[in-house]
């Protein structure tokens, strides 16, 4: 893929733009915010495809970590303009429709992974991921010791990594 | 820290919750390359991209995010067409060079029929033949003068846009805005370095450098936690004034810790072996 190819920019979009904008709205908790960060990531994406490093990570998870980073950066701008109350985090997403970013089989290798997680780990996790909370804010919020928060956080994550390679393997 | 306490907390770099202190212990432990951590910091990216895509479900229409994108490709088609003019023709504006043929090849058929015409009413073809001569003269200087004024165009233009990018790149909601102090080989320089990935631009503004020998030039360095000296463009400085360039950005992912330049043979080198000349560390967020 060369920069500045516009073929190689819709290909991306096609690829990788329902997945992006859905974890944007995850943690924005709003289409359009989430949309334009999702084409923020593309275009950075698109610009700087000649010079990605393959042997870094896989596109997926590198696009993934971006619009994670970018949102997060977008909310933390947004709470500072909005009055207290109307913090996003505090309301709950029931969203779970279908994405692209993975096959139907992938995405049940993935449910079955996170199946492995007990309740706590999976919600820290999820915390984790989509707010842009400190450990001691999780901590507060699920009234759960830091030193647990931490050590829950890991052991689910080195949990979930390693099912998901036994499922690959 | 030692090795083993530093990639225990691998699964909390990769979630970017991290105290300040541990932030840093980690951050300088890969920047040693340790490729056994940074395997495993990779493996918990791509198990959160994994997880984030199942958790997060969604199905935004990417139509209306290619709409977003498709806004952007046209507003970057005028900068890049500028960008063009000033890169294939440094001398001259493309549009420009075309106006001007077409002006002088109107003004020579003015001429040629002027003197066709004058040919025919007089009989002192001397005359006419001087009077070619002259305004042949006069189409001569005002191509010149279309020549040289497109020149001075077209170097406006690219100013504007360098000017123009350096100013996007500053305002990036995620700029970093680097000072480069002058160092031992030229204590006078000074230097600013704007990077935002999110606008896809880097700039670097400089001045006070001494002119490069005729097989050197200087070339511009991110400092990368993860990959050492990244080359990000090579530039001669302008006699008078500040010099500004646009550098290629870091690979994404890459933590750039510092900006550099030095001299180096002309061409570039893939890491750098010559005087350094400025220098500026990135901040840490």
């Amino acid at each position: 893929m060369a920069a500045g190819d516009q073929d190689a920019l819709a290909t991306l979009n096609q690829r990788y733009g329902r997945a992006l904008s859905a974890v944007a709205a995850r943690i924005l908790h709003d289409e359009a915010d989430a949309e334009e960060v999702a084409a923020d990531v593309l275009w950075q994406l698109w610009r700087a495809a000649s010079r990605f490093d393959r042997g870094r990570g896989s596109v997926g998870a590198w696009i993934m970590m971006t619009v994670r980073s970018r949102a997060i950066d977008r909310l933390r701008a947004r709470k500072a303009r909005e009055p207290r109350g109307n913090d996003p985090a505090d309301q709950v997403s029931t969203d779970d429709p279908s994405n692209e970013i993975h096959s139907a089989e992938q995405r049940r290798k993935v449910e079955g992974a996170l199946a492995t997680l007990n309740d706590g780990e999976r919600e820290l996790l999820q915390l984790a991921y989509f707010s842009d909370l400190s450990q001691s804010e999780i901590a507060e919020r699920t009234s759960i010791p830091l030193g647990t928060v931490k050590s829950r956080m890991r052991s689910g994550l080195i949990r979930l990594r390693d099912a998901l390679q036994g499922s690959a393997r | 820290m030692d090795h083993a306490e530093i990639k225990d907390l691998m699964p909390l770099k990769a979630l970017a919750r991290l105290d300040g202190d541990e932030q840093r212990a980690v951050d300088e432990h890969l920047a040693t390359g340790c490729e056994e951590c940074e395997g495993e910091l990779a493996s918990f990216i791509e198990t959160l991209a994994a997880m984030a895509v199942v958790e997060s479900g969604g199905d935004a229409p990417s139509d209306r995010i290619w709409s977003r994108l498709q806004a952007r490709l046209d507003e970057e088609r005028p900068a890049r067409r500028l960008e063009d003019r000033a890169t294939r023709q440094p001398s001259r504006g493309r549009g420009l060079a075309i106006l001007g043929s077409a002006a002088a090849a109107a003004v020579v058929a003015i001429v040629v029929s002027y003197a066709l015409i004058n040919s025919r009413l007089h009989s002192d073809t001397s005359e006419t033949s001087n009077e070619i001569t002259e305004l042949t003269a006069k189409v001569i200087d005002i191509q010149r003068n279309v020549d040289t004024t497109g020149d001075q165009l077209a170097a406006l233009q690219a100013k504007v846009a360098q000017t123009t990018d350096l100013t996007l790149a500053s305002l990036g909601p995620d700029a970093h805005v680097v000072r480069l102090a002058g160092l031992a080989a030229s204590p006078s320089a000074t230097g600013t370095v704007a990077l935002s990935p999110a606008q896809g631009t880097a700039m670097l503004e400089v001045s006070g450098l001494p002119p490069t020998p005729d097989d050197k030039e200087y070339e511009v360095w991110w400092i990368g936690a993860k990959q050492g000296p990244l080359r990000a463009g090579l530039f001669e400085p302008l006699s008078s004034g500040a010099t500004i360039v646009s550098l290629d950005l870091p690979p994404p992912g890459e933590v750039v810790l510092a900006s550099a330049i030095t001299l180096e043979p002309r061409g570039g080198v893939e890491k750098p072996s010559g005087a350094m000349y400025l220098k500026g560390d990135f901040p840490r967020r």
